[in-house]
């Protein structure tokens, strides 16, 4: 505002005072004030003006051309007439719908005897209340909302009335034939007809474009795995007593997400009572600490830059300290190990080794590469973006290379690690059916994947992941367990578990994560609540569940051929060649 | 026709002298202002004249004959009572604070026999009458001194104070905003606003922690109102809505959904201007800028056609109250100011807001017959 008085001041005297005027002013032991006061309301004029001014312009904007118009916030009353496209799953199941129903309104104008309206009213929808029933008939306005979304017999009984100053106005109203299944990835719409959440809302306005059934927006989920995924997450969810679970079944040569589940979930035909907690998207949405599970990459990477080989060793025999921080083994085995102990003994002392080998830039590189170190381009609002070290120090490379100091969304870990067994190419996750071939992009060498297959098997036939075997299918996979991170520490008791595992081996289809939030440790599991004896068994029992759905056919999984393929021994030697 | 200055050579005015000195177009002005205001109010009750219209009109009425009571009394009375006044409003803001009735989460109202009185807008007349006096009374050496600029400085603080801690941030605003024109006007030297303005933006992160958690959020909303489209953005987003409807010519008289169809809260008080745009569109919207450009444009002329520098003052330090009422309250309703508690002067519904502006415009009109009416530094002889 000084400026502008300055401004003034100099430019906008009317009576053309000469410059030397405040000398004059000051000089003269009278003062003249109606002389200064002339000049000095000028400067204030001229401000009301260029203010009224501004704020004139800003009501022509708005009133003139205002682009809102008919757009996003704007339209919510204009759009409740359109029709929002179907949604279905990759084998056609329909997953979200809009039925045509009524609305009924009334203009309280026209209403001659509220009491009487409302008695009639109330006889035919008991659900209502008496009592705002009547206020707002008897408020004299043009237009208010009764009841949205009768059913048509409703309809046919409120039309029976007769009573004049009622009517219906036709709304679309979004129906999830599956409820909670797939709630996450469908997301859900408002009584407006927006998308408010999920696929709902990140293509509303293709949904709404389409303009009805005659091209439904295909999904990449398969509701069958889809339902088995949920129904062995919510069983251990309830066995172990965990606060939230999350699972994925990707496609490892598509990025196709064939199941994503979060629990707990949320029925998007009742989205006003749901809860908060219910509609947080862990898979996506929610990033963690994986722990071990990261060694996958720490290995492949390590391959990859040559830094090791299968065969190198790596010395584990005492704890490594690095400035203030020491780096344990949980289960030490205090000796130098090989490239498959470190793995099946997840021995973060090695990875911690094998990465500062590769150093911290070529390892953010990589990390980079493989998408973990911004948010996944998944096609949900609901997309979490990785927590990385900033500044990222020595220790930092160390701690990563086991899975802490770095938090990610469990979907792009999913995408990551199908990327290290399908040949080595990136395959960015998907929520829409794949149309065909899609161009790839390789970030790994065949021969770096291929020894990631190895290990991964070894490690569900020797090392942490046992229980993650399934009869007739050669599964392959890493745990991971973390302790949640609050204040400045780790909590012991708050644990984050969870399996990454693949199948078949020797031809990787699919990636399966389970992931288990606080489980709590039973004496199923002698007490122990983590990932191997909680998430591991998940991904068995999921893998025993859609293997025959998807396709996959069982294998003896102890025959000498299927044995030799995927053969690594513990000093690093591969044998065999299926692939 | 130019006297000498002294107040006894000067012929007295005579009633009759006096009611055709009036400023009649600022009358006219100010009554089709407040028609227009009252046929807004009819639209926003859906058509219903006991909501709001009838207490808005005997309102009016009241506020009409005071104004006109008030012009016609001779300027240099006003100047006597500027420090009484002052005082007076002082005492009942400080009786608000100690048993002031408590509405919508702020304590400003103030029962007397029965009436509900606003002691902060009484104030922003009085404090306009009292700087006045104040500078008046200072020679132009003596306003170029730090020095005595304490006291004015201290006289606009000490309402401001009491009323942020109603709280009402608007109205404190408005308050200071007068009184820094008042300080302007006065030929306080510029370089002390710049000092000024350099503090305050100084000031900013200590005040920031002094808001109170509504304010707080009320300025990030209006950096970007779909922050909280539900919550402390949704009057922005729905008057801006509103506006974009309305278009240039409007969607006609009562026909504004927005207003009618409640989704605009307040819509007879802080956002009425709302459905005036609404309904009446650019075109209404405009006009009544329009009105209050003249209205503001005479208080200009009033001012300096007056001869006496207290009437000068006065003029344009209402004129600034008024204009800051208007530019306030449109910026805000348009987005281009955070959201703060400010009515739309004479078309707002409220009783004592709209009392006080026409008591002010008596007072300018006063000023306007007095114009010729020359007044020493310091009232003596025959006046004390």
């Amino acid at each position: 505002m000084s400026g502008v008085v300055l401004m003034g001041q100099r430019g906008a005297d009317p009576t053309g005072t000469p410059p030397n005027q405040r000398v004059r002013v000051s000089a003269s032991s009278g003062g003249d004030a109606l002389g200064t006061g002339h000049a000095r309301l000028t400067v204030v004029a001229t401000f009301f003006a260029i203010a009224f001014a501004i704020v004139a312009g800003r009501i022509i904007d708005l009133s003139a051309f205002n682009d809102d118009r008919g757009t996003g916030t704007s339209a919510s009353v204009a759009t409740g007439q359109s029709v929002r496209g179907d949604i279905v799953d990759r084998n056609g199941v329909v997953l979200a719908s809009s039925l045509a129903v009524a609305s009924l309104y009334a203009e309280p104008r026209r209403i001659a005897d509220p009491a009487l309206a409302t008695e009639a009213l109330m006889a035919v929808l008991p659900t209502l209340d008496h009592g705002q029933v009547f206020e707002k008939l008897s408020t004299g306005k043009s237009f208010v909302w009764l009841q949205r979304h009768l059913t048509p017999s409703q309809q046919m009984a409120v039309n029976a009335l007769g009573v004049p100053g009622l009517g219906f106005r036709t709304e679309q109203r979004r129906v999830y034939p599956h409820g909670a299944l797939a709630a996450h990835v469908v997301g859900y719409a408002g009584i407006d007809n927006h998308g408010l959440g999920g696929i709902e809302q990140y293509f509303d306005a293709d949904l709404l474009g389409g303009g009805g059934q005659v091209s439904a927006l295909e999904l990449s989920i398969d509701v069958r795995t889809q339902y088995a995924l949920q129904e062995e997450l919510a069983l251990a969810l309830e066995e172990f007593q965990a606060i939230g679970a999350a699972g994925l079944v990707l496609d490892a040569r598509t990025g196709e997400i064939i199941a994503m589940v979060s629990l707990p979930n949320f029925d998007p035909n009742q989205i006003g009572t749901s809860l908060a907690d219910g509609r947080f998207n862990r898979a996506s949405l929610g990033v963690y600490e994986l722990g071990s599970t990261l060694k996958i990459l720490t290995i492949a990477m390590a391959l990859e830059f040559g830094t090791a080989t299968l065969e190198s060793e790596f010395d584990a025999t005492e704890p490594l300290r690095v400035g203030r921080f020491t780096i344990r083994d949980d289960h030490p085995e205090s000796r130098w190990l090989s490239v498959p102990e470190i793995f099946i003994h997840s021995s973060n002392i090695g990875a911690a080794r094998m990465a500062m080998e590769v150093g911290a830039d070529r390892q953010q590189e990589f990390l980079n590469r493989m998408g973990l170190m911004s948010r996944a381009g998944v096609q949900l609002p609901e997309v979490g973006t990785p927590i990385v070290p900033k500044p990222w120090r020595d220790t930092s490379t160390m701690t990563v290379a086991f899975g802490h100091g770095i938090a990610v969304s469990p979907l792009q870990f999913a995408g990551a690690v199908a990327a290290t067994i399908n040949g080595g190419w990136a395959v960015p996750p998907t929520l829409i059916k794949s149309q065909g071939p899609v161009d790839r992009q390789r970030v790994l060498s065949g021969e770096t994947s291929e020894a990631i297959r190895r290990l991964l098997r070894l490690n569900v036939l020797e090392g942490t992941g046992t229980l993650a075997a399934a009869p007739g299918f050669l599964v392959g996979g890493k745990t991971g367990t973390a302790e949640k991170a609050r204040g400045g520490g780790y909590q012991s008791d708050a644990l984050v578990s969870s399996f990454v595992g693949a199948f078949p081996m020797n031809d990787p289809r699919y990636v399966v994560l389970a992931l288990l939030d606080e489980p709590q440790g039973n004496d199923s599991t002698k007490g122990f609540a983590t990932a191997g004896w909680t998430a591991a068994p998940v991904v068995s029992r999921v893998i025993s569940r859609i293997g025959p759905l998807l396709g996959v056919e069982p294998v003896d999984t102890i025959s000498r051929t299927a044995q030799q393929a995927l053969f690594i021994s513990l000093d690093g030697r591969t044998a065999g060649a299926a692939f | 026709m130019v006297e000498t200055g002294l107040r006894l050579a000067k012929p007295e005015l005579t009633l009759g002298k006096k009611i055709v000195g009036i400023s009649w177009p600022l009358v006219f002005l100010i009554l089709i202002t407040a028609g227009l205001g009252l046929a807004v109010l009819y639209s926003v009750a859906d058509g219903a004249v006991d909501t709001w219209v009838r207490a808005q009109s005997i309102r009016i009425g009241i506020g009409l004959v005071l104004m006109f009571a008030i012009a016609l009394v001779d300027i240099r009375l006003f100047l006597r009572l500027a420090y009484v006044g002052y005082f007076g409003a002082l005492i009942l803001l400080i009786a608000v604070e100690v048993a002031g009735s408590i509405g919508m989460g702020a304590q400003r109202w103030l029962e007397i026999g029965g009436l509900r009185i606003q002691p902060s807008e009484l104030m922003k007349v009085a404090l306009v009458l009292a700087l006045a006096r104040y500078f008046h009374e200072r020679s132009m050496e003596e306003v170029h001194k730090l020095r005595w600029l304490f006291i004015p400085v201290a006289m606009i603080a000490a309402p401001a104070l009491l009323v942020i801690r109603q709280p009402d941030l608007g109205t404190a605003l408005l308050l200071i905003f007068g009184g820094g024109v008042m300080f302007i006007l006065a030929g306080v030297r510029l370089r002390v606003f710049a000092v000024v303005a350099v503090a305050v933006v100084g000031a900013i992160p200590f005040l920031w922690r002094s808001l109170r958690g509504y304010q707080r959020d009320r300025i990030l909303t209006f950096l970007d109102p779909e922050r909280d489209p539900l919550g402390a953005g949704y009057h922005i987003i729905q008057s801006k809505i509103a506006l974009g409807a309305g278009g240039v010519f409007g969607r006609g008289f009562r026909e504004g959904t927005q207003s009618q169809l409640n989704f605009l809260p307040e819509s007879q008080t802080d956002f009425i201007f709302t459905t005036l745009a609404e309904e009446f569109g650019l075109v209404g919207g405009l006009g009544l800028l329009g009105l209050y450009t003249l209205m503001l444009a005479l208080s200009v002329i009033i001012a300096l056609r007056s001869r006496n520098h207290f009437g000068r003052l006065l003029a344009l330090g209402l004129g600034a109250t008024f204009f800051f009422y208007v530019f306030i309250n449109i910026g805000m309703v348009t987005g281009l100011l955070p959201v703060v508690g400010v009515p739309l002067p004479l078309v707002s519904f409220g009783g004592t807001a709209m009392v006080t502006l026409l008591a002010g415009f008596g007072l300018m009109l006063s000023v306007h017959i007095h114009r010729e009416v020359l007044i020493p530094r310091r009232l003596g002889g025959t006046f004390s």
